[in-house]
């Protein structure tokens, strides 16, 4: 693995640079990430939003070093600075080492989009948290279970004396998730990655749980990789954005920058295409022509084009667009970025 | 039977279906010899009216209801309690839940459904001539050249390329599916679609694409559409009139407009305010509540209105008294006892 020269300032937590994951598949080889980069400082929150098939959760569970099986890494560095300081480069461990599996659960906690199936059904939720703190801390039975109580506190279960000997299918959805939530915070972590955490729950438990994670992380002073489709959720939680598409990155910025002045043709358009609550009420929806490619056939140059209404000819479908970044910090993966300075998406 | 009961209320001219009264409770059996030990009130007591040509949106949590009353309406299940009046094609009025199994057929020509996933519902081993073609087949409508002919048109209607005919369903991209499954719905020519999250599996761009075909289709047949749905500015956007389920009952039911932007019922300003927006600046300055709590085990819901354990206006006389569903100005219905005194934020149209 070749270690990349970009620097890694002291506030950095995580640093992903150009990581490649690709799928040995019969039809032929699928780049799922295809040179992602992205950071994450401590205590910030990280909004990861793409459509189906764009890499977001790929690349998340990369950093976890729990891709599927048959997965290739096929270069790039993910660098992770640990509790002590010292900085660890993830993509080089392989996913049962030492290292790793201090860091899972440890240092890095993770929930997903279907607690029912991340959750052990045969044990109960405080066997669960137990294990998971016994593992990484020299602790009693007796005081691991305190733990565990406190930590069904914090995630505002309720019940959380009944509800730390009860089993996962005892539970309600929202509950599930709120198990899952402390579980992942059961050792402290600096970074907790949640993959479509909402994304099964209804509107009114969806706004519980997203509250409950924006205090914990200001409580506990943790960084979250928020991985979503929902543009929504992504302008309630996070600080900054990133936008994937096909396995890229196409562009990253604030959550203000990427809401007010997308530099994007494709983030644009997306944000267009959503009915807005209580917004002007127009008779058709805007939409982007087409469907998202099948990753076999990965368009030439940049891999929006042939949806993009700005495409230009001769350039777009032939040049893979270079990353224009702007002084705010703000980039954009398009050959015309530089054209959307003053526009905002309306 | 096929004429109206005395019992009930003439049919407004404009009303295609009405839903009156209609209650479906599950019985929940357990122990030793698997006896009946209670019952699921699924949906209970509920009426209202789609009129024809609208677009009637059905919102509410999961396990409020609002599928099982599309599945009461096209018979796919059978109700326990109420009436359905459907109008049908000819003019005549049919109660639909007095129809034996033969009229029931017949009157399916007529109402149709679309699904929510667009991968579980096409039979992967049937091309899309069969799949499309097949409600033609069932009912005998044409020789094999006038079916694989029709089949054609209404792939030209959806928007996909009639070549495609002799493809399987995994051919075809999710967005694509949905389509076949709408050409498959349109293929007897119904006046009514109840489409049950039709577009909450697809991603964002392409979900654009099929909420503008069913608007187009809406416009050129003169279709009604029953769309149910828990994505509140989706259904803001296509539906004309819009209901608010909560534990098998409607809690409120108007015009989309007003209804969204001055709510009656406490119920559904708490929905509204729970919608994450894609505005970060204006999530900052909303004051966001969130709802305490969790909808209520439907076998044991709450006395009095089924709300009052989550709602911040409850007071002695919710938590004795059930709210009737009652007409309010404007069209509206609501179903709470305060709903005239309390003033309810919505969502303000920018």
């Amino acid at each position: 693995m070749i270690q990349s020269n970009n620097p890694f300032p002291p506030e950095r937590l995580l640093q992903l640079d150009d990581v490649n994951v690709h799928f040995p598949m019969r039809e032929g080889l699928v780049k799922a990430v295809n040179g992602v980069s992205y950071h994450i400082n401590r205590g910030e929150v990280l909004g990861i939003v793409g459509e189906s098939g764009s890499g977001k959760s790929v690349t998340a569970r990369s950093i976890m070093r729990l891709q599927p099986k048959q997965a290739l890494d096929a270069g790039g560095s993910i660098r992770f600075r640990r509790k002590s300081g010292q900085e660890v480069l993830i993509s080089s461990e392989d996913r049962q080492s030492s290292t790793m599996r201090d860091l899972r659960g440890n240092e890095i906690g993770m929930i997903f989009q279907e607690p029912m199936t991340a959750l052990s059904p045969v044990h109960t939720i405080g066997t669960q948290i137990m294990r998971t703190v016994m593992l990484h801390r020299n602790v009693s039975k007796a005081d691991a279970r305190a733990r565990a109580i406190e930590l069904l506190t914090k995630v505002q279960m309720p019940r959380p004396n009944d509800i730390v000997d009860r089993y996962p299918h005892h539970l309600s959805g929202g509950m599930r998730q709120r198990a899952m939530i402390a579980l992942a915070l059961a050792c402290d972590p600096t970074l907790l990655i949640a993959d479509e955490p909402t994304t099964a729950l209804d509107v009114t438990t969806e706004a519980q749980i997203l509250h409950l994670l924006k205090s914990l992380q200001q409580e506990l002073g943790m960084a979250i990789v928020f991985i979503t489709h929902n543009f929504g959720v992504v302008a309630d939680i996070a600080d900054r954005v990133a936008v994937m598409y096909l396995g890229r990155v196409v562009e990253t910025g604030t959550v203000d920058e990427i809401f007010y002045e997308p530099k994007h043709p494709y983030t644009q358009a997306l944000l267009r295409s959503i009915p807005k609550l209580g917004g002007q009420k127009a008779r058709r929806l805007k939409t982007i022509a087409g469907s998202v490619p099948d990753p076999f056939n990965v368009p030439d140059g940049c891999s929006f084009h042939p949806r993009c209404m700005r495409a230009v000819g001769g350039v777009c479908n032939v040049t893979a667009p270079p990353e224009v970044r702007f002084p705010s910090g703000q980039m954009s993966r398009c050959h015309f970025a530089e054209e959307f300075r003053s526009e905002a998406a309306e | 039977m096929t004429v109206t009961s005395e019992k009930a209320m003439p049919m407004q001219d404009d009303t295609l279906i009405s839903v009156r009264g209609v209650k479906k409770y599950f019985p929940v059996h357990g122990g030793w010899l698997r006896k009946k030990i209670g019952e699921v009130k699924a949906v209970d007591d509920i009426t209202f009216d789609i009129k024809k040509g609208e677009t009637f949106g059905l919102v509410g949590e999961s396990g409020s209801g609002k599928s099982s009353i599309a599945r009461l309406i096209l018979r796919a299940y059978d109700l326990t309690d109420g009436e359905i009046l459907f109008r049908r094609a000819n003019g005549s009025i049919v109660d639909i839940t007095s129809l034996g199994d033969r009229e029931m057929r017949e009157i399916r020509r007529e109402m149709q459904m679309i699904f929510q996933d667009p991968y579980s519902s096409l039979n992967p081993r049937m091309t899309i001539l069969d799949l499309v073609g097949e409600p033609l087949t069932i009912h005998g409508v044409g020789s094999p050249s006038e079916i694989e002919d029709r089949v054609a048109e209404l792939l030209r209607l959806v928007g996909l390329r009639p070549e495609y005919v002799a493809r399987y369903p995994h051919a075809f991209s999710g967005g694509q599916r949905q389509r076949i499954g709408i050409a498959r719905a349109l293929a007897l020519n119904p006046s009514f679609i109840a489409a049950d999250e039709a577009v909450s599996a697809l991603d964002v761009s392409v979900a654009a694409q099929n909420i503008n075909l069913l608007q187009d289709l809406q416009e050129q047949l003169g279709l009604t559409y029953l769309f149910i749905t828990h994505d509140l500015g989706m259904v803001e956007h296509i539906s004309d009139r819009i209901g608010v389920m909560y534990l098998g009952r409607l809690m409120e039911v108007g015009p989309t407009e007003e209804m969204f932007s001055k709510p009656l019922h406490p119920y559904t300003e708490a929905l509204l305010a729970a919608v994450p927006q894609p505005d970060p600046r204006g999530n900052r300055e909303r004051k966001r509540v969130a709802l305490k709590g969790e909808i209520a085990d439907a076998m044991n819901i709450p006395t009095g209105c089924p709300f009052h354990p989550r709602c911040p206006y409850a007071d002695a006389k919710c938590r004795a008294e059930v709210p009737a569903l009652r007409s309010v100005a404007g069209g509206r219905q609501v179903r709470c006892h305060y709903a005239e005194s309390l003033d309810l934020t919505g969502v303000a149209a920018q």
